[in-house]
């Protein structure tokens, strides 16, 4: 699968194509191909496994594919060792050397190519000042804190001023409170000086706040290429609806064309979804924030009578489990504070929901 | 896409080009690799096919085997070597646990003096423990009366004499076994109110179990290759190691030096494989969310630890006193006046004071070019990329000279090196040899030390570098070697203090120009000069205490010098 990029301005600076990584047996990346344009965030999104840091360690040239090409700014890289490809690299450990001094650390790749002691002192400040460190230099990574570790480890990534920008799951060792500061600023420093820059996460909240694009990855291939809204609006599949965000996947078949039966209850679809359909057993997908319940009535489409099996809260809202038709089959939506106390929404109560034919997704089962 | 497809475009298999790095690295490898077949694989296969000649060097099969099992006074070694090593090592493993348990597990004060005590056996050769006992209980013993009847010169000196010199070898692995304790075990079974004796056996033991095995097969194999002990108070006793010495320098039979050689190596090299299986599985035994044991004091059970504690103690420094007295005392036992007059080596056959500055020489060109070979062999097989067969076949011969004794290792080299047609030979004779063959023989403990800390480096610190465009020696240099200098010091150190101590490797290998202290000292036994012998010991043990007190102060100054960047 290649994405689309021809909505997209700007070139295309990292090119893969075809690409497998074979360990022994084991297929780690099948086929992938991808495009990246010049000065875009792109994550690679995927549980564990997937083959997402693979695929960031073929283009880095540290574990080469067995097969398929890969192209930076328009030279062939494919079978070059990471010591001659154009990139920095932040890794989780942040892999800073224990025994430099901060400076030393940030300097480490311009001593070797021998600029005079002033400019590299100039540079090195320069990047610091740049990641929200300076005079910090002459501390060492073990004085710092978990946050201050990964600015050096970025600064120093940064140093060489290199094409592309690699970041391996940079955020997962730090508390949640730093990861969400560090991530606007991580971001915010790659848009201002526009690297093109690709980061391996699990983390889909970071993924999805960060992006530009987001690559979702599982098993060894792309599931999907979008924007972050994109991938939450209109996931490609159902693995990605599963991953990405809180997915309802409820048991449902074809009625008739446009129309799904569901439980007793009958649901039109939009146009979109309507290609989708064929005959048998389908999932029925709509987020738990979709489902509506103000100014729902008997004349909304889409719209049914449910028992409140269960209510729990969650802080900014409560998200509730609701049983419909045989009371077998249940269904999770989320209500806010206000709509819960409007409507008195409580357990065992009855309460009136549409499915907003635009929310709904279908998936073949077994996909 | 279909099968079809597949087919009908084959797939262009990438092929990674190699950066010089990778060049440089594999260079490294493969000389590491060709240094450990040329010093370790080539010497022992020459003395393999050695047991299966005949003088003219011709192949004659089992012939010297079926000689060596038809010849009782040699095959009655093998029973010999047997029961010493298996009395010794129950007496030692019974004694070293006590003690590492209380040195791991009490309240009891001055555990950092009974350590040190504990260890000082390290610093002696094994020759110094036989020399003590011959003084202690020898024909004009002290103690003499103590053994009744029976002679200390046979298996109850070697036996001895063995506790005395594997006693801090076991200790220190049980005192690492009792030390990974997980304190909530003992919490759990205190809450479900489980005995004392109970949770020994089921908490405390299960715990230290691989180290218990650990250390009966470490101790097992110590004394069944154990050369020094038996030569000087063995008396009429023969085990295997002194065998294959009497056979190759008292009657010149290489050949049957050859074979004992081997049969003394299969119960090495068993005990060795028993022990690597098990440290293979103790890797995983603590967690890291595992809490220390805090022991609880009891002033009983303490009172008992510390006399316990102090028996030994002054057991180990009656045998080390004992050896220092009589280096000192004029003329044993009818002139016991103090003087220097047994330090006097220049006239006693041994070689002298040059003896003991050849050995100087030999530790620190050992110590020195060691730590530089086997640190940056260690760097390269873990670092490198690719080539993986080769550095697996190195991992393997890594570990090969902890299984092959002393005496094997030294006879091996005889064969290999003194072959008129290896252009090789001329290092025969001289100080390289020594230093070579104690490398060689000292190498897998250093190695497995140089794991353990490169292990402990970021995997990515190679990357980083890479991504950087800074060559892996220069971040070797700058980077890996200050931040695992204390293992680095640890492992110079070890060579220095064995190269100093060694007796069984080089006995076979010194010249009259290239003699050691230690040989000195067996030679000055064997020549009936006890007490010259008893004070060329003391020498080497003064020489690697001081080396090691230098070793402690280096590390603490080390340690305050690079507290800012250890610091967490």
């Amino acid at each position: 699968m290649i994405n689309d990029v021809s909505d997209r301005s700007g070139d295309v600076y990292l090119q893969v194509r075809n690409v497998t990584k074979k360990f022994g047996n084991f297929t780690a990346l099948r086929d992938i191909s991808l495009d990246v344009i010049e000065g875009e965030f792109v994550c690679f999104l995927g549980p564990s496994g997937c083959g997402k840091t693979t695929l960031l360690r073929a283009i880095a040239g540290l574990d080469i594919q067995t097969s398929g090409t890969v192209f930076q700014g328009g030279q062939e890289i494919s079978s070059l060792p990471a010591s001659e490809r154009d990139f920095g690299i932040v890794f989780q450990s942040y892999a800073l050397f224990p025994n430099l001094s901060v400076n030393d650390n940030v300097g480490y790749g311009l001593v070797n190519i021998r600029t005079s002691k002033s400019k590299i002192a100039d540079r090195v400040s320069e990047l610091l000042e740049l990641v929200g460190l300076p005079e910090q230099g002459d501390k060492f990574p073990a004085q710092l804190s978990g946050g201050q570790q990964q600015r050096v480890a970025l600064a120093r990534a940064l140093a060489m001023s290199p094409g592309l920008l690699l970041l391996d799951e940079p955020l997962s060792a730090l508390d949640a409170k730093v990861r969400i500061h560090l991530r606007h600023e991580m971001k915010d420093l790659q848009r201002r000086l526009g690297v093109t820059t690709i980061m391996v996460t699990h983390d889909q909240e970071e993924a999805l706040t960060m992006a530009d694009r987001i690559v979702v990855m599982n098993d060894g291939v792309i599931e999907q290429v979008g924007t972050p809204e994109e991938i939450y609006r209109d996931p490609a599949s159902a693995f990605v609806a599963e991953f990405v965000g809180t997915m309802n996947f409820l048991d449902a078949s074809k009625e008739r064309e446009g129309e799904i039966q569901l439980g007793d209850h009958r649901l039109s679809l939009n146009e979109q979804e309507r290609i989708k359909l064929k005959e048998g057993r389908i999932f029925a997908c709509i987020r738990p924030e979709d489902i509506l319940v103000r100014g729902v009535d008997e004349t909304t489409e889409n719209s049914f009578e449910t028992t409140v099996k269960d209510m729990e809260f969650l802080g900014s809202f409560w998200r509730a489990t609701l049983h419909y038709g045989d009371a077998k089959t249940e269904i999770n939506a989320d209500f806010s504070i206000n709509l819960v106390r409007d409507k008195s929404i409580q357990n065992g109560g009855r309460v009136r929901i549409a499915l907003p034919a635009n929310s709904i997704h279908i998936f073949p089962v077994g996909d | 896409m279909s099968d079809h497809a597949i087919s009908s475009s084959p797939v262009k298999v990438i092929k990674p080009q190699l950066s010089r790095d990778d060049w440089i690295m594999r260079a490294f490898i493969l000389g590491i690799g060709v240094w450990l077949v040329i010093t370790l694989l080539f010497p022992l296969y020459a003395m393999l096919s050695k047991s299966f000649q005949n003088k003219d060097g011709l192949f004659i099969g089992l012939s010297n085997y079926v000689e060596y099992f038809s010849t009782p006074a040699l095959f009655n070694s093998i029973e010999n070597s047997f029961f010493i090593s298996i009395v010794s090592t129950l007496i030692t493993i019974s004694l070293a646990s006590v003690f590492a348990y209380v040195l791991a597990r009490s309240t009891i004060p001055f555990k950092g003096v009974f350590k040190g005590i504990a260890l000082l056996p390290l610093l002696a050769p094994s020759l110094l423990p036989g020399i003590s006992f011959v003084y202690w209980f020898g024909r004009q013993g002290v103690l003499k009366s103590v053994l009744g009847d029976a002679s200390i010169y046979g298996p109850i000196g070697i036996i001895m004499g063995e506790v005395f010199y594997t006693f801090p070898h076991a200790l220190m692995i049980l005192i690492a076994a009792f030390s990974i304790a997980d304190g909530r075990l003992y919490e759990a079974a205190d809450v479900l109110r489980t005995g004392r004796i109970r949770t020994f056996f089921t908490v405390t033991l299960p715990g230290i179990k691989y180290g218990l095995i650990s250390a009966i097969f470490v101790v097992f194999t110590l004394v069944i290759t154990d050369f020094g002990i038996p030569k000087v108070i063995g008396g009429q006793f023969n085990v295997l190691a002194t065998d294959i010495y009497k056979q190759v320098i008292g009657q010149q039979n290489f050949e049957m030096g050859a074979v004992v050689s081997v049969v003394l190596l299969i119960p090495a090299i068993v005990a060795f494989g028993v022990d690597r299986f098990v440290q293979r599985k103790q890797v995983a035994m603590l967690t890291a969310r595992a809490v220390p044991f805090e022991p609880k004091p009891n002033f009983w059970l303490n009172a008992g630890f510390f006399t316990y504690c102090s028996l030994i103690a002054i057991l180990i420094i009656g045998v080390i006193g004992m050896a220092g007295y009589a280096s000192f005392v004029t003329f044993w036992p009818y002139n016991l006046e103090l003087s220097l007059k047994n330090y006097n080596f220049d006239i006693m056959d041994g070689g002298g004071w040059a003896s003991f500055y050849n050995s100087l020489t030999m530790a620190a060109y050992t110590a020195v070019f060691g730590t530089i070979v086997i640190f940056t062999g260690a760097f390269m097989v873990e670092k490198a990329k690719g080539f993986g067969f080769v550095r697996g076949v190195i991992q393997f011969l890594c570990m090969i000279p902890m299984a092959v004794p002393g005496m094997v290792l030294g006879l091996a080299y005889i064969f290999f090196f003194n072959h008129p047609d290896n252009p090789l030979n001329f290092i025969y004779g001289t100080m390289p040899i020594l230093v070579i063959v104690t490398i060689a023989h000292f190498y897998t403990v250093s190695h497995l030390t140089s794991m353990t800390a490169l292990k402990q480096m970021d995997p990515e610190f190679e990357t980083v570098s890479a991504s950087l465009k800074v060559p892996f020696f220069r971040t070797f240099l700058r980077v890996t070697v200050p931040v695992c200098l204390p293992a680095i010091l640890d492992i110079s150190i070890y060579l220095f203090v064995n190269a100093m101590t060694t007796v069984s490797a080089v006995i076979f290998l010194y010249s009259s120009d290239t003699s050691l202290a230690s040989i000195a000292a067996l030679n000055m036994d064997d020549a009936g000069d006890v007490a010259p012998a008893a004070a060329m010991c003391m020498v080497i043990v003064a020489t690697s205490a001081t080396v090691r007190v230098f070793h402690l102060i280096l590390s603490r100054g080390l340690q305050r010098t690079t507290q800012a960047w250890r610091k967490r």
